[in-house]
């Protein structure tokens, strides 16, 4: 059984617009993340994002699977996170469109995010 | 309305200047985040799903119109155009920046507003009657109350680090629109037989996890002891409320393991060891409070309004009027209240544009004041019955004025899982859907008042306990499904509501409650609400026509 893939994400700092890590750096287009497929390289990504404290808040990692072939978020809290309000398709990353928006927005079900545990301390 | 004296205004500049100091630490490294993070919510600042969000205070729900623009332009400039209006009366900006922050602080002073005390366990900005100062019945201006409490709440030494959040309500009205038994204290006024006024006093209501209407501790509390009885309850909720669970923290907690009649007996033992001269306001302050309020320039009209009447023959002022106007304690002057429910848009929201046309509308027709409800509606509470048409034109021109108040479309809907990071599942799209499955304004006047509040988890901010209809968003097996719950009622005939029945699909949500209304429309009698004929029969019709295929127990 292969590994469970994930995408480490975190809040810029000042801006407080959702970022994900890339190869390089981070980025606000979900499409720019680095998808781990091993737990070791994504924790390790994540402890280096903690010590981040400079420019991110909150780095957690979440669960992706591919659908057919496209990396989407299991858990609708966090494929909302990537797009922005679904209210308001104009406003957040999913206003940029492209075949990845639209995978996320067509996506349904899945648990919510390993990352959530805990939220309401983290506000 | 009330304004800032010196003292007022240096303290907000210094608690500016701190947190712009706080910012730049946090900024430059000097600050963690876990050091950061209580600080930056005590200025009302969040992080939430996509971005910061700022929560600003609307002391009691009061806002002029110069307060209305000020809030419009940081929807503008450091915004995406457009603020919610809350279930406690406050605003929040949903896309504000960490960086921008101090400025649209420092901004907000110009307008006398601030987001103090938003956010942390601390005494919270007080709820009151949109109504104030307008509604016939009142016994006396709530606002004055609040705003006594207000002063005495802000920065309170003793009651900073509570074991949680603390919401307070005054109302002074028979007819409740502060859902006062559902905060930690509920604020009743009201005269006695010898004329004097008094509070009853409510403790432990509240919703969340486990909601709970509160229990009436004092019948008559004398106004002038408001401040040392507040401190009593204070004080006994300081001492034993549980700090070990976050669950359990809240002050409805502590009141249930107690016992009401227990809780009352320690806070009065507490009233009475306490000096409480030193502690109740001093009458001159109170009357210099009292004569910040009040001073509307109200003219002498006649009760009957000719250009009023005869707009009536435009149906949809007719329409307007019946459901958003009602009756002033002045003679000829009317309350008109603002619907943030147009049909499919997001309840609560406004946008800037929309912001400052109100401003306008208040200053041309209403004497300059707008309030804000718990509903996530706004009121003009002084409007000329004369100058109703021409307010209602204004408002038609900038997509203000759906004539749905208090009506099945006139919903609370938390910002849910489309902004709030500890939301389970969306509420503003349920709130869409069923607006758009009432949109004909004919049926939804045919179907009389009825109250639907919608949750996104189970913290409540939606109010869904006390929904005539509730509904909760909850996360099963990773989809959004949503909870039914009936009978509910955050007015002064207040209760909890009972489950209908399992969780419904988000599609489902908008045809089940057509199902339930059609149900209630042919069962009642004559003159019920909905909750009126759900008291009556139980929850038995109710749940044969949602649940039809389920095997009777």
């Amino acid at each position: 059984m292969s590994e469970q893939l994930k995408v480490l994400t975190a809040n810029d700092l000042a801006g407080g617009q959702v970022v994900f890590r890339t190869e390089t750096g981070w980025s606000d287009r979900y499409a720019d993340a680095l998808i781990y497929d091993d737990a070791l390289s994504a924790d390790a990504a994540l402890e280096s994002a903690r010590a981040a404290t400079l420019t991110l808040a909150d780095p957690y990692l979440i669960d992706v699977a591919a659908v057919e072939g496209l990396p989407v978020p299991t858990s609708y809290r966090e494929r909302i996170r990537a797009l922005g309000p679904t209210i308001h398709p104009d406003m957040g990353p999913q206003a940029e469109g492209g075949v990845l928006v639209h995978a996320l927005q067509q996506a349904r079900g899945a648990a919510r995010s390993s990352g959530r545990l805990g939220l309401i301390r983290r506000k | 309305m009330f304004h800032y004296d010196a003292i007022d205004a240096a303290m907000v500049a210094d608690r500016n200047a701190e947190f712009r100091d706080q910012v730049q630490r946090r900024l430059s490294g000097e600050l963690s985040e876990e050091q950061f993070k209580p600080l930056r919510l005590m200025n009302g600042l969040y992080l939430q799903l996509h971005s910061y969000m700022l929560r600003v205070a609307i002391p009691y729900g009061a806002l002029s119109s110069a307060k209305m623009r000020a809030l419009a332009h940081v929807a503008r400039r450091w915004d995406k155009g457009y603020g919610h209006f809350t279930t406690r009366q406050n605003i929040q900006f949903h896309w504000i920046k960490l960086s921008d922050t101090p400025d649209v602080l420092d901004y907000l002073t110009t307008a006398e507003l601030h987001a103090i005390q938003t956010s942390g366990n601390c005494i919270r900005n007080t709820t009151s009657d949109p109504f104030a100062g307008a509604a016939a019945e009142e016994v006396d201006d709530p606002r004055v109350w609040s705003e006594v409490i207000r002063q005495w709440s802000t920065f309170h030494p003793e009651f900073t680090y509570l074991p949680r959040k603390f919401k307070i309500a005054v109302t002074a009205s028979p007819q409740d629109r502060t859902a006062a038994r559902a905060h930690d204290i509920g604020l009743v006024l009201r005269r006695n037989r010898e004329g004097r006024l008094g509070f009853e006093v409510i403790v432990g209501g509240g919703m969340g996890r486990t909601p709970y209407i509160g229990a009436t501790i004092r019948e008559h509390l004398p106004a002038e002891h408001l401040l040392s009885y507040l401190t009593a309850i204070l004080r006994v909720y300081n001492r034993f409320g549980r700090r070990d669970n976050l669950y359990k923290a809240r002050i409805k907690i502590l009141v249930a393991s107690l016992g009401a009649a227990e809780f009352a007996r320690q806070a009065d033992a507490e009233w009475e060891a306490m000096d409480r001269p030193k502690v109740d306001l001093p009458d001159l302050e109170l009357a210099r409070i009292r004569a910040s309020f009040g001073l509307v320039p109200f003219r002498t009209l006649p009760p009957r309004s000719e250009r009023f009447e005869a707009a009536r023959s435009d149906p949809a002022f007719a329409r307007f009027a019946r459901n958003n106007i009602v009756a002033h304690k002045v003679s000829g002057y009317g309350i008109v209240q603002v619907s943030l429910k147009g049909i499919g848009e997001v309840p609560g929201d406004c946008s800037a544009d929309q912001m400052d046309a109100l401003a306008d509308l208040a200053e041309q027709y209403g004497h300059g004041e707008i309030r804000v409800t718990h509903e996530q509606n706004l009121v003009l509470p002084h409007v000329p019955l004369d100058d109703a048409p021409a307010l209602h034109a204004g408002l038609v021109a900038v997509g203000l004025a759906t004539p749905n108040i208090n009506l099945v479309s006139d919903m609370i809907a938390c910002p849910g899982l489309d902004y709030c990071a500890l939301a389970n599942a969306r509420a503003i799209p349920i709130a869409q859907a069923i607006g758009q499955t009432f949109a004909d304004p004919a049926r939804a006047e045919a179907i009389g008042e009825l109250k639907i509040k919608i949750s996104g988890c189970i913290n409540a901010c939606g109010h869904h306990h006390v929904g005539h209809i509730g509904i909760l968003g909850v996360d099963k097996k990773g989809e959004e499904f949503y909870q039914l719950t009936l009978g509910g009622s955050g007015a002064e005939d207040a209760a909890i509501g009972h489950v209908l029945g399992p969780a419904l699909g988000a599609d489902k949500v908008a045809d089940a409650i057509d199902t339930l209304v059609e149900a209630y429309m042919a069962i009642r009698q004559p003159g019920e609400r909905f909750l009126d004929t759900y008291r009556r029969t139980g929850v038995g019709p109710f749940k044969a026509a949602v649940y039809p295929d389920a095997h009777q127990a």
